[in-house]
Parts: structure tokens; sequence; C-alpha cells
């Protein structure tokens, strides 16, 4: 039951994704996202349209993807924007090619949401975090990214 | 001897600025105006005091200029004082003063030069606030409200809270979080 719970939950991000849209994930979703990235080295990045350093650092994130894809670098995005910003999340996604799947945040509190995936994160942006093939939290980036640090942390995984 | 090295090592303490807990008082500190005068919080705090990071720049944050507002208008008269900062290095005084007279701010907003007074706190995001209470112990820690978005908001986290302290009935809910924009501190030597 549990393993076509994920795959129906899959089917579901492929289908919007195929559409070019993001898929609405929760604190519930937040888990099954990580256990289905189980087996690759997964970097997610929250971030918003109103986030100018997130916008910024998009590009560069994905060219990382792109260096260390061959090797288990999975880069999923998951948008912070409210709905009235999501049209806008997706034209930026789209010009940005971002490859991996996408989800945009839609929990029915945004405190249990930002705590379910870091108790010690504030909530602030940009943020990302770096889970090993275990699905292990191994460090997180909260605030402007310092390339050169995450692409060592990415570095040590392999 | 030893005893010297303490209070040494405790006069260290305090130049480097011990940072704030939620439940411990606050120290003095210092803020600027936005024409570059230094204000000591001593001065400004009062029998509750809301001490608020903002920014000119970031979209959340303007989200809540109109509620910001609203706030300073229904509890200054009743006695809580309001200290807004701004600890971004990439918004200069400047536009921090131009930032409030063009949103009709009625309360000022003090500059936190190489965002000291946010390392103190712990300030990681803007609009991020702290209420004081007259002793200067920090009562709660959080978000304004649930939601960006006004017409959304459930739960109005500071109203609730300043409503208990000014009741005499404490606070319900210590500590909240939301989704936020980072403060951009300056970029320290590694």
């Amino acid at each position: 039951m549990r393993r076509r719970d994920l795959l129906a939950s899959l089917w579901a991000v492929a289908r919007l994704a195929a559409q070019g849209r993001p898929a609405p994930v929760d604190e519930a979703g937040y888990r099954k996202l990580l256990e289905a990235g189980r087996g690759q080295i997964l970097l997610v990045d929250f971030w918003a349209t109103w986030c100018e350093p997130c916008r910024a650092e998009m590009p560069q994130l994905v060219a990382l993807e792109a260096r260390y894809r061959g090797r288990g670098l999975k880069l999923i995005a998951v948008s912070c924007d409210e709905p009235e910003q999501e049209a806008a999340a997706v034209r930026f996604l789209q010009q940005h090619q971002v490859r991996g799947p996408s989800y945009i945040k839609r929990a029915s509190s945004d405190e249990k949401f930002i705590t379910a995936v870091d108790a010690a994160w504030s909530g602030a942006l940009p943020a990302l975090f770096l889970y090993d093939r275990r699905g292990r939290k191994l460090r997180s980036f909260i605030g402007e990214t310092d390339m050169g640090a995450l692409e060592t942390a990415i570095r040590k995984v392999f | 001897m030893r005893r010297m090295l303490l209070a040494a090592a405790v006069a260290a303490a305090g130049l480097a600025g011990q940072q704030f807990k939620l439940g411990s008082k606050v120290g003095d500190f210092s803020l600027k105006d936005v024409k570059g005068n230094p204000v000591s919080f001593a001065a400004l705090k009062g029998q509750a005091t809301v001490v608020g990071f903002i920014a000119t720049q970031c979209p959340v944050s303007n989200a809540y200029n109109e509620r910001m507002t609203a706030l300073y208008k229904d509890y200054a008269p009743r006695g809580v004082k309001f200290v807004f900062i701004n600890s971004n290095r990439t918004e200069p005084a400047a536009e921090v003063a131009e930032h409030a007279t063009k949103n009709g701010f009625p309360f000022a907003v003090f500059k936190d030069d190489d965002n000291l007074v946010a390392d103190r706190f712990g300030a990681q995001f803007t609009p991020e606030v702290f209420v004081l209470d007259k002793d200067g112990v920090i009562r709660y820690h959080g978000a304004i409200d649930d939601s960006q978005v006004a017409a959304r908001v459930k739960s109005p986290h500071l109203r609730q809270t300043l409503d208990g302290m000014l009741a005499g009935q404490g606070v319900a809910t210590a500590e909240t979080k939301a989704f936020g924009c980072t403060i951009k501190r300056v970029k320290k030597a590694a």
C-alpha cells in the first residue's frame, strides 16, 4: 500500500511536470519526495519568485546539477510562492530550464512545513538542503549561498 | 588573579556582544537613525517593546508595510514601543529614509550597521519580530502573523502576543516561523 501511494504520487508529479507545472507539496509530500529520491544525492532548493538571491542562484544550481548529474546529483526545486505567484514561478522554471522535478508548497501551515523540513530553519530564503543517497540530511545552506562551499560539500558525498 | 581573569573574560564577552535568547533579558545596544546619529536602545524601549527587522527591497517585508503601520497606530497609544531596524548591507540609510517616507511610516526605522544587532538577536529574515516585556526579557520571537497575504491571516501572532501582555495574561505562543527574505549580512573575512 505504501509503495502504491508512493508510485501514485510520483505519477502525479510526472503528470504535472509534463504540463510544466510544479506539484503541490506539504509535510507528508516532502517526506515522500525524499523517500523517492533514495539512491541519489538530493539538493533541495527552497526558493520563491519574490526572493532575489534565489532567482540569482538558480542558473548556478542548474549548472551544478548538470556538472554532477552523472554522479547521482539531483536538484529539486521547491517554490515557496503563494498561489497568486504560481504562474510566475512556472515561467521562471521554464526560463531557467530547471530539469528536475519541481514542487510548490501548499501546506496548511507554513510554520509546520518549515519545521518538518528542518527544525532549525527559520524560513529564511534561499534555503538549500543536501541529502545523501540514504536520505540523510548532510548540510543546510541558508541565505545567499557560497557556491564554492556548496560544491565542496557535494563532492564530499561522492 | 583567577577572579581578575574571570572579570576580564566577562568584559570581553560584553564587548563582543552576547547573543540574546528567548526568555532572557536583552542588554543595551546601539543603532543609528537615518541621519547617522547613534541611538541607544535604552532610550527607545518601554513597558512592552516590539523590535522588528524589516527591509526596503524584500517583497515579503513590503507586504507587511500597511499591517506594521496599523499595529503601530493600534498599540503605540497603549504604551507599546516599536523599534524597527534595517540590518541589510544592501540597503543604505538614505534608501531606508526614502522608503519610510514613501510608505508613510508613522514610526522611525533605524539602521544597524554591520548587522551587529541582528547578530545579537539571531535575526535571520525580514520581517521578523521580537517582543520584550518591561524588564527587557524576550517573550515572543517570530512572524507578525501567519500569512503574507493579509486577507488569509488566521493567526495574528504579534497582536495576540501584545494583547496577552497588555492584559497581564502572558504569552500563549512564544515562537513562530514564516517564509521571509534573508537578512543581507556583511561578508566576513574567512
